[in-house]
């Protein structure tokens, strides 16, 4: 199970395979209860404070309501986008007659990788026009390619190929080695990458206001143009805790997903 | 067991041909596998051995066409297989190969059923075939069906290896180095296993070794090859080891044939001598009579059911008057079975008192002993035999040509 001489072979190293074993039920409760601390903390304390007509505005239960929403909204799009195609586009990747255009695909999506999205965002606003939720997933989309592609390549690489082979000797077809046996056995290192995606789309999504597709940046830039310290610190804090749940359900859904005796 | 009887075992029938089977890898000057016709034959093993990069490999993987060949034919069972549906020939062969490669994810028993649910078994049928094949690898069903591959050693994970390969009841199996990778002591009864197993299977086995020594215990005829998978001899171990076809093969037989055919031949093969033997209670004076008529230096004592119990020579007769004779002389070591070989006779005489094996049946009654004169005669039977069929092949002359590959 070596995923590094995988990724030395593609020259970014994917994001390593979690710990083998399940959490005991008192690990599994820690975060949520931890979250849970904050936001009741983060509660009482703007209860106790006394609001102005600017501060209201943002600090109410409809208008926060609706920037989370708006922010779950982007992340699972974005990330459900991500999959659909950085999977069957690792897939390929992995196969034998894709390897001649593998390096030079893999260059261009890292150079991708290395524009920063609020950069894509705004070309895509200035240049095109383009604006609101979709033009807000096409960016994230952009950015979270690439843990995903990445992984589900190690991943797929990382599979030992006495198996495949004793596959492939037994007839199974070819097609029946991916998705029985290659799939299966990367599904933990894909999942790691899927997780990496999630946590880059939730915390990206924050500048997705600036192209006024709404979400938890809307918080956070209303407090700072407004000069209200109390409200960028709620916009933050909730992006926090939105993350670290989002990332808390993604290691969960590792755990069970993880094919039993790897 | 294994080669003395390939005659009576084998059915004459060709269950692979290979004819003039060529492959050269792309970006290659030279082939691979050369030109290579191979006649192997219903219920035999038949052990493709040779240096490495000799082609052996590349050889057996063609049979199933994991790699497909440049030119040749490969002919299964008397139909032309090669180019029809890769993955249906594969599924009517068993494939076992060195790192075994059983499936992380899946429990011994979902990995020995590939096969049958490949072919379209219904569950039940799947899942007393998964049973009957633990079975037949010593492995209880019961503790190992729902186990992960991870939970189990080496040696195990071998076993089930071979187990998944005879899912489907295949004819024939293809085995590269089954047993390399396993530490020595569990490799000879990994073997003694399979041998077993298939005295009783009697499948059609390609199997793929470097070991020669591993060769002439599984084989029951040996394809020893040269470069390009080029036949330096093609025949049953002992004519091998008896008469090496040239110089390649002596070198590669490498020292100690003579002792190697020792492992050809059972005690049960040859005729046992018969020792002075003395019941237990037997009177002194009375024993030392049978040892006085006798031309041997000691009795061999046994108890009420015939099992041997001591050696008592003249001296321990005369120093122990008046003891039972279970209590003097020797305890009498250095026994095997029928079914042990010349060269496990030979190691147990090498350290006996005197100078014999003692041979008892299963259940330990005395039926003989081997000396060294009868292990020197053995010999020199192997290797007139040997010489007079070497001389009988002469004489058919060319037409007929004897089992395929080279004279």
């Amino acid at each position: 199970m070596s995923d590094t001489g995988a990724g030395v072979r593609t020259g970014i190293v994917a994001a390593a395979e979690p710990p083998h074993h399940r959490r005991t039920l008192t690990g599994y409760l820690l975060m949520p209860a931890l979250l849970a601390l904050v936001c009741l903390a983060l509660y009482l304390y703007v209860s106790s404070q006394e609001l102005d007509s600017i501060e209201a505005r943002s600090l109410n239960a409809a208008s926060l309501t609706k920037a989370i929403w708006e922010h779950v909204q982007l992340t699972a799009v974005s990330t459900l986008l991500t999959l659909v195609i950085a999977i069957p586009l690792g897939v390929l990747l992995t196969r034998p007659f894709t390897r001649r255009i593998r390096p030079y695909l893999l260059t261009v999506l890292t150079i991708g990788q290395a524009v920063p999205t609020i950069a894509v965002l705004v070309l895509l606003a200035v240049a095109f026009l383009f604006l609101g939720f979709q033009a807000a997933v096409v960016g994230l989309v952009l950015y979270a390619i690439i843990p995903v592609l990445l992984n589900t390549m190690v991943g797929l690489e990382q599979v030992d190929e006495s198996v495949l082979e004793a596959g492939r000797g037994m007839g199974i077809s070819k097609f029946g080695v991916l998705t029985r046996l290659e799939l299966p056995l990367s599904v933990p290192i894909i999942l790691a990458g899927v997780r990496t995606a999630l946590v880059i789309n939730v915390g990206t999504a924050t500048l997705t206001t600036y192209i006024n597709a709404g979400g938890l940046g809307d918080i956070i830039v209303a407090g700072l143009s407004t000069n209200r310290v109390l409200v960028q610190i709620v916009g933050a804090a909730l992006t926090a805790v939105l993350a670290l749940l989002i990332d808390y359900l993604a290691g969960i859904a590792e755990d069970f997903l993880r094919p039993k005796g790897l | 067991m294994t080669s003395t009887t390939v005659n009576n075992r084998s059915t004459g029938k060709v269950m692979i041909r290979l004819e003039n089977l060529t492959k050269r890898f792309p970006g290659q000057k030279h082939n691979a596998v050369d030109n290579l016709t191979l006649d192997i034959y219903e219920g035999e093993i038949v052990v493709l051995v040779g240096p490495s990069g000799c082609g052996k490999t590349t050889t057996m993987k063609m049979i199933n066409r994991i790699i497909e060949p440049t030119s040749g034919r490969i002919i299964l069972d008397g139909e032309d297989v090669t180019t029809t549906d890769p993955d249906a020939l594969r599924r009517r062969i068993g494939y076992v190969i060195q790192q075994v490669g059983l499936f992380p994810h899946l429990t011994i028993g979902e990995n020995i059923a590939t096969v049958p649910k490949l072919l379209g078994w219904d569950s039940k049928r799947v899942s007393a075939r998964v049973d009957e094949l633990l079975e037949m690898v010593n492995l209880a069903p019961e503790s190992y069906r729902n186990r992960y591959p991870k939970q189990l050693s080496g040696g195990q994970k071998q076993r089930v290896g071979v187990a998944r390969a005879l899912g489907a009841d295949p004819d024939v199996m293809l085995m590269d180095e089954p047993f390399g990778a396993i530490d020595p002591i569990t490799r000879d009864r990994l073997q003694n296993e399979f041998l077993r197993l298939q005295s009783e299977v009697r499948k059609t086995i390609v199997f793929v070794t470097h070991d020669i020594d591993e060769a002439i215990k599984m084989g029951d005829r040996i394809a020893i090859l040269q470069d390009a998978s080029k036949i330096a001899q093609y025949d049953t171990p002992e004519q091998i080891l008896t008469a090496p076809a040239n110089d390649f093969v002596s070198d590669f037989i490498g020292n100690g044939a003579s002792l190697k055919r020792l492992n050809l031949s059972h005690v049960s093969d040859i005729e046992l001598t018969q020792w002075p033997t003395v019941q237990l209670g037997t009177d002194h004076n009375q024993a030392l009579d049978m040892l006085r008529r006798s031309d041997r230096s000691a009795l061999l004592v046994l108890d009420e059911s015939g099992r041997p119990r001591r050696w008592v020579g003249a001296d321990d007769l005369h120093r122990g008057a008046g003891r039972p004779l279970d209590e003097i002389g020797l305890p009498a070591g250095a026994m095997v079975e029928p079914r042990a070989t010349l060269s496990d006779a030979l190691n147990e005489l090498i350290t006996a008192r005197y100078s014999v094996t003692i041979v008892v049946d299963a259940k330990g009654i005395y039926q003989g002993v081997v000396d060294i004169e009868q292990i020197n005669e053995a010999i020199r039977g192997m290797r007139s035999s040997a010489v007079a069929r070497a001389r009988a092949g002469l004489a058919e002359g060319a037409e007929a040509g004897s089992t395929g590959g080279q004279p």
